[in-house]
Order: structure tokens, then sequence, then C-alpha cells
């Protein structure tokens, strides 16, 4: 069967055939690879999957800002909450004061 | 004279022999002599001045009557190796080149997801210690609510002693004019 298929077309050598086999070899490799890479749609799915996370961006950067607000403010939450504790240690003093003043 | 080309070496017939096998899934190249014909036929063509490549006659294939020729082939280029190397190296980088693309996205949607795991990492300590904060702070000032009730008593009283004071006042100044009433007389 090898011989069979090495005859030469009339008016072209095996040199000639040879070197035409191997360039649509090439470019049937090429277009392979190019039609399995666009039959998976990576390159579609990948794209859309960063700019869905570029959109998410903003938002996780706002929720961390947020946060970062609302630990200022418990800390501060925390300092009053501390004077309170402080100045109202002194009314039971003044009950009883004004317990004297109203008898 | 194409007799005289056509002493080719038996190595040298058979490598291109190999080199021009052709797979099955072409057929437009496949057929040009027919599949039927048997290996031990032969067929001079010639054409102008090429070499035309002829089947092969194995060497212990011994047919009477049957004109063989040997395959005509010319001398492989020194440097075909070379070339046919060259080319595989370059279809493997095109390839390669290829498929980088795909890699390469995958590689920045990994590199994003690991800095917004990092992002949401930190954003969940902020959360855990706000929660813990937020909890004393509640059991603290559940702690001061006997406190709040006491100043809520205090303000109660205040307000009791501002009424009695006004009352006070009012009889004092009520005093103050019968005092004056009698003074008078």
């Amino acid at each position: 069967m090898a011989s069979t298929e090495s005859q030469p077309r009339f008016g072209q050598s095996v040199k000639g055939l040879l070197s035409d086999k191997v360039g649509s070899c090439s470019g049937d490799v090429i277009a392979l690879t190019r039609q399995v890479l666009k039959g998976s749609r990576s390159q579609e799915l990948l794209g859309q999957a960063a700019r869905n996370m570029v959109i998410q961006e903003d938002a996780i950067l706002h929720s961390e800002d947020s946060l970062r607000k609302m630990s200022i403010i418990t800390t501060h939450l925390q300092y009053q909450q501390e004077a309170i504790q402080k100045n109202v240690e002194h009314s039971k003093n003044l009950q009883d004061q004004l317990r004297h003043l109203l008898k | 004279m194409n007799r005289g080309k056509m002493a080719a070496t038996g190595e040298e017939a058979a490598a291109m022999d190999s080199i021009s096998r052709v797979p099955p899934a072409h057929p437009t190249v496949l057929s040009l002599g027919g599949k039927s014909e048997p290996r031990g036929e032969t067929s001079e063509i010639s054409t102008e001045d090429q070499v035309v490549p002829a089947p092969k006659k194995p060497p212990g294939n011994s047919d009477s009557g049957v004109e063989t020729a040997e395959e005509a082939v010319e001398p492989a280029e020194p440097d075909i190796n070379q070339l046919c190397t060259d080319m595989f190296d370059k279809m493997a980088v095109f390839l390669q080149g290829e498929l980088t693309g795909t890699c390469e996205d995958y590689r920045l949607l990994e590199n994003m997801n690991k800095l917004t795991s990092l992002k949401y990492m930190e954003m969940k300590d902020i959360s855990i210690n706000i929660s813990r904060n937020l909890l004393d702070l509640n059991h603290k000032y559940a702690s001061l609510q006997p406190y709040l009730d006491q100043i809520n008593q205090i303000e109660e009283q205040v307000s009791s002693l501002e009424q009695a004071a006004y009352k006070l006042d009012t009889y004092s100044k009520k005093l103050e004019a019968k005092f004056k009433k009698l003074e008078k007389r």
C-alpha cells in the first residue's frame, strides 16, 4: 500500500507531494488546535469571569470601607461606655444626699 | 540518462519510501495509481528531466518476465534533518503560543481570586473584632442598667425637690406679704 501511495501525480515529484502533504498536515494541526480552543469557549467564559470580578471589586472595596468605619465607631462606643462607667459610680452618693434632703 | 539517475542505493530508497508513505486519511492523494496494483509490478515513468519515483521492487522478489526498475531518488539534502527539526520546533512553539493565551487567562483569574480571598479574609477578621467588641459593649451596657435606673430615680427625686422648692418659695412669699400687712396695721 505504501508503494502505491507514493506513485506521483502526473507532473509532480514525490518531493513536491511530500512538501504539500507536510504543509496540509501542518495546516490541519493548526486548524484542529484553533477549533478545540474555539469549541471550548474558554476565552469568552474567562473574559466574562474577569469582567464580573472587576465589577464586583467596587462593591468589595465599599464593603471593606464600611467595615472599617464600623470598627472605628465601635471603638468610640467603648470609650463612651468607659466614661459613663466612671461617672455613674457617683450616682449612689447623689441618691443618698437627695434622700436626706427630701426627708 | 534517467537510468543513471536511478542508481540509488537501497538504503536511500528505503528512506525515501518511508518518508513518502501517505496516511490513508486523504484518499485524493492516495488515488494515484490504484490501490490494487501489486507491489511487484513496475512502471517506468519518465517525465522530462525530473526524477520520478517508481514502486520499489524488493530485492528478494524474483518475478520472471516482469520489468523492474529501481526507485529513482534524488540525493537527500544534507540539512533536511535540520529543516525538519526546525519545522517541528516552530510548530511546537506556535501551538504552545496558542495554548498559552488560555493559560494566561486562567492565571489572571487565579491571581484575582487569590487577591479577593485575601481581601475577604481581612474583612472577616475586622468583622470578628467588631462582633466581639459589640458583644462586650452589650454586656457592659447591661451591667450599667441599675445605674441608669438610679439616674432615673435621681431625676424623679430632683423634679419632686424642685416642686417642693417652688411650693416653699410660694409659701414664703405669702408669709412675707402677710407679715407686711400686719406690720402696716
